[in-house]
């Protein structure tokens, strides 16, 4: 590194550890962890928020501020996953797996320090590579076309199928479910709208917001409602200092691992499109075909919430490098980060690695000393958070599930984001008590229109020539690599699923409606997108025809295979099932009835005095305390936009007085 | 008889004057009950797509000032309603949206064009928005890089040039569209580029010969050395009326051969002029109407505003709601013929 450059970066360390500026930046810590925790807020909510108060802040105190917060939101967002297996941010869906697992085997201190330490380690990680590239950023993103990050849509596809498990038919299919929903909305080539059913709603694809609550979230919490235990079980939750020194001690044991993820984060974080959401899975997924012993990945390893924590916390510093080196925003955050570049009068591109290169080591420090900060921060407050997971289910879910539903609102503001949380809710316990794993439908969500995209551009431009182009075949090679064990032992287990089927008397299963129901689905989505036009039908076909195969031979195996053996499970299960979702279909009668807020707090109230027969004083407490934070947090602060309610058309005036029903 | 008819007309006219003084007293009671509505009242600035683009920007420098133009100072609050590429906001608007003067919104220049363009998805008439105006009247540029064959836009319409370009409903594709389709040249549109920076990005790596459909206050403000340096040539502006700076760069509407190449084109570009529109919804009262677009003018020669937008790079040439109103009447009374012609060039 050139001797100017190091001085650069000398002199923006001092730059930021001016009194004044670090307190600034602490500060920003502090408002990204809160923002990491409260489910549904994410970074660009937090930028949106912090930048007005920037305006009168000098560059590097504005940025120690904006990046303060930006980057430890990943470090604090497990936090949720792992007490009650609601990710805080959707970047934390990977760590709910087997922290949430941990959790439940009253290691939540161990996992709390593991995941710490780990996002310490990760976010080191990315920003050392940002700060060590810094000076050959331009040329190296100038090497990288189309056809390259084709590629590395590829390689995070090839994910699935260490994502699947010991299913991997489901998993198959599940990820061209996945790639179905991503084909959804109005950005085909041409301008097909694809399988929106006349709804506005669905112009801008199934956002994934909802969805990931719905998935993970939502069933978590059925299950929370049928044991109604103690998240920590009966063991007598074990969160001593030492549990969490524990947890950092498997940090250190794992360093290869922690060093390997936090690469791949901070490199697929420069990819534009490619958010937290999926990182943490091709994480995990790579941790799982990488490591020995990787059969316990699922049931409370640690290494299932090192491999996810590091990589998203490295995200941040890989997410600055198209931002800084040609004003590329990687992520949604990022272009909200954009602006605020803009705004103290910095332009990115070349200037930012010349004029204004002590600004940019700025940005560097402020995300290294954030991720120190934040981590000693949560390390320290983790015994007290971990308390959480002692508190009663009946306490705890009815607010959680107030939480979850407001989150999952911020999507798009709009109805469609209640049912889609609901409707995935519904579809996400089916797939997690049928055995059909959840992450390589995400995978295929968050991946399929990138995929397309690029798709389509590198063969508009290069027709099938892409594929030799140097750096595409290095990539390919390593997903050859990659899905070489997977897919031979893919292969097997499906020739050796299949050969077990045998001729059985017909018996129609849950299972197997389940299978029924979603062939069905399938082919409606076929006959809907025969009539559109060839490029635009491509992808979307193919993905159908994947899913077709795939659930049909799963339906073969369900239906003609071994009798599957039950899961152990009280008899009071399904009614309990039942009264959950009913009760989330109360909250959705609710909002409609007399507004989201009021809604919140008349929820949380009734489901725990008749739900749970809690007392009345607890019970309106309770309610009325979560109302008044979400009023804050997400009217006050942020001004959601609420949805009409009945009662607030029945009285405008009320309605334009209070903003609220 | 005669003086009882005399009082009659004199009594009549008596009336008529008090019907007067009582009516101009009245708009003066309105006027003033226009500046007490405001007062300690919240103003919901609604913007069609989420936090951080461009409208969004401009959304929030405008939000922040605009209050202290407006007679009771109302508390000036952003609402983000993202969706549909904004027509789903433009339909609430229209719809949904209160009509007391407590909400307007900003969304898609291209938006008020869809019913007329038989686009689907609208549930607006656009002349029936209160116009408030719009912050500036675009002039967007075809360009080409340095190294690109095409260094003229009459070199377009004999070789085939290839331009980046975004989502189907976006200027980078509808532009090239447009021209291909009325000029007679020969862009080759790569879309689904995720975003206009993307395009300059794979412009800059070789990947795209150029991008037509870039802001020309965008280019001054991102990359002026590539204008100052000659690293892209300028092929064509894309407005109603040519930027100050750029004399010498023909305009897509001088090029046009016939009344109805002349008459697309304008109907196409009109968009340029609302480049980032703010509206009320339709039948809110008359003045409270003129108070938000008077308030709005004021803003936008409000130096602070000004400077804040400076700032941002955010190019501020105002146009008033009644220029707005106008030249959407003029639009929409545009032939069906042409409005048909224009919207199969875009499919």
């Amino acid at each position: 590194m050139p001797a100017d450059v190091i001085g650069e970066a000398w002199h923006a360390l001092g730059l930021l550890l001016e009194p004044t500026r670090l307190l600034v930046l602490v500060l920003g810590v502090i408002i990204g962890l809160g923002i990491g925790i409260l489910p549904g807020l994410s970074g660009v909510v937090g930028l949106a928020l912090l930048i007005p108060f920037t305006y009168h802040l000098d560059p590097p105190t504005a940025f120690a501020l904006l990046l303060g917060m930006a980057a430890v939101i990943t470090s604090s967002d497990f936090i949720t996953a792992v007490l009650f297996g609601v990710p805080g941010h959707v970047g934390a869906a990977a760590t709910v797996i087997d922290g949430h697992a941990m959790a439940r085997k009253g290691e939540a201190g161990r996992a709390f320090g593991a995941g710490f330490a780990a996002s310490l380690a990760g976010g080191l990680v990315g920003a050392v590579v940002l700060g060590v590239s810094v000076p050959v950023l331009r040329p190296l993103l100038l090497g990288i076309g189309s056809p390259e990050l084709l590629a590395f849509t590829i390689f995070g596809l090839s994910m699935v199928a260490t994502l699947s498990g010991r299913a991997p038919l489901k998993g198959l299919a599940a990820a061209a479910l996945g790639l179905m929903l991503a084909m959804v909305g109005s950005r085909a080539q041409g301008g097909t709208l694809r399988w929106t059913f006349e709804t506005l709603y669905l112009w801008d694809g199934v956002p994934l917001v909802p969805v990931v609550l719905g998935l993970f979230a939502l069933p978590e919490l059925a299950e929370l409602a049928v044991t109604r235990q103690r998240i920590a079980g009966e063991h007598v939750a074990n969160i001593t200092l030492s549990s969490q020194w524990q947890g950092v001690g498997d940090v250190a044991k794992h360093w290869w691992l922690v060093l390997r993820c936090s690469l791949l984060g901070t490199a697929l974080g420069a990819i534009p499109g490619v958010g937290s959401a999926v990182i943490d899975w091709i994480a995990y997924g790579y941790a799982q075909r990488s490591e020995r012993n990787a059969e316990t990945f699922g049931s409370g390893d640690v290494r299932g919430v090192i491999a996810p924590e590091s990589s998203n916390n490295a995200k941040e510093g890989g997410h600055l490098v198209p931002t800084i080196a040609f004003g590329v925003p990687a992520g949604a955050s990022m272009a909200v980060l954009l602006g605020a570049f803009l705004m103290h009068g910095l332009q990115p591109g070349p200037d930012m690695l010349t004029k204004h290169l002590d600004l940019t080591y700025t940005i560097v420090w402020s995300l290294t000393l954030a991720h120190v900060i934040g981590a000693s921060i949560c390390l320290l407050g983790s015994r007290w958070l971990a308390q959480i997971s002692r508190i009663r289910a009946e306490i705890l879910l009815p607010i959680v599930l107030a939480f979850v539903f407001v989150a999952a609102f911020q999507g798009s503001h709009d109805w469609g984001d209640l049912y889609t949380l609901l409707l995935f809710g519904v579809v996400g316990w089916f797939m997690k008590d049928f055995g059909w794993p959840r992450p390589p439908l995400v995978l295929g969500l968050v991946i399929g229109s990138l995929f397309e995209r690029y798709l389509f551009i590198s063969t508009e431009l290069y027709g099938l020539g892409w594929v030799l182009r140097p750096v595409v075949l290095v990539i390919l090679a390593i997903v050859a690599w990659c899905l070489y064990r997977p897919l031979s032992k893919l292969a097997f287990d499906v020739i050796a699923q299949l050969r077990t089927v045998g001729v059985r008397r017909f018996r129609l299963t849950p299972p197997a409606a389940f299978s029924l129901t979603i062939i069905a689905l399938i082919l409606v989505a076929i006959i809907s997108a025969l009539d559109w036009p060839t490029p635009t039908k491509l992808v979307p076909l193919t993905a159908c025809v994947i899913a077709l195969v795939t659930t049909t031979l799963n339906l073969v195996y369900e239906v003609l295979g071994p009798e599957p053996v039950a899961p152990e499970r009280s008899q009071r299960a399904a009614p309990r099932v039942i009264a959950y979702f009913a009760w989330l279909v109360l909250l959705l009668a609710l909002i409609a009835l007399i507004g989201f807020i009021p809604a919140i707090g008349v929820f949380i109230f009734s489901y725990m005095r008749w739900g749970f027969r809690e007392s009345w004083v607890g019970s309106l407490g309770y309610a009325a305390a979560t109302s008044l934070v979400c009023w804050l947090v997400f009217d006050l602060a942020l001004h959601a936009a609420w949805p009409r309610s009945w009662l607030g058309d029945l009285l405008p005036n009320l309605s334009a007085g209070s903003g609220l029903i | 008889m005669e003086t009882m008819a005399v009082a009659g007309r004199l009594a009549g006219r008596g009336a008529v004057l008090i019907a007067l003084l009582v009516l101009a007293s009245g708009t003066r009671a309105s006027a003033q009950a226009s500046a007490d509505f405001y007062k300690g009242r919240n103003l919901e600035l609604y913007v069609g797509y989420s936090v951080g683009g461009g409208y969004d920007l401009y959304a929030r420098v405008l939000a922040r000032h605009i209050a202290k133009h407006i007679p009771g100072n109302p508390t000036v609050i952003p609402k983000n309603m993202e969706g549909a590429g904004s027509l789903r906001l433009a339909n609430w608007l229209a719809r949904a949206a209160p009509r007391d003067g407590t909400v307007f919104a900003t969304f898609g220049r291209g938006v008020p064009f869809y019913p007329l363009l038989g686009l689907p998805g609208a549930q607006f008439k656009a002349t029936d928005f209160g116009w408030i105006g719009s912050a500036s009247n675009e002039v967007s540029m075809c360009v080409s890089w340095g190294t690109s064959k095409i260094t003229k836009i009459e070199e377009a319409e004999t070789t085939q040039m290839v331009v980046g370009g975004t989502g189907p409903s976006d200027d980078t594709v509808q532009f090239p569209r447009v021209l291909n389709g009325v000029l007679g040249t020969k862009f080759k549109v790569i879309s689904s580029y995720p975003g206009g920076n993307d395009i300059v990005l794979a412009m800059e790596r070789g990947e795209v010969e150029g991008r037509c459909g870039w802001s020309w206050s965008t280019i001054t403000a991102t990359r002026p050395d590539w204008v100052s340096g000659k690293k892209i040539h300028l092929l064509i502006q894309l407005a109603l009326h040519k930027h100050p700076d750029l004399p010498d760069v023909p305009l897509v509407t001088d090029l046009a051969k016939t009344p109805e190449q002349k008459n697309i084109i304008k109907l196409m570009f009109a968009r340029q002029v609302v480049g980032r529109p703010y509206a009320a919804p339709p039948g809110i009262p008359s003045e409270r109407l003129a108070l938000l677009r008077r308030a709005f003018m004021d803003t936008m020669a409000d130096p602070e505003f000004l400077a804040d937008a400076k700032k941002l790079e955010l190019e501020i040439s105002p146009v008033s709601g009644p220029e707005v109103e106008q030249l959407l009447r003029e639009v929409y009374a545009t032939p069906a013929d042409v409005a048909q012609k224009l919207s199969a060039l875009l499919k």
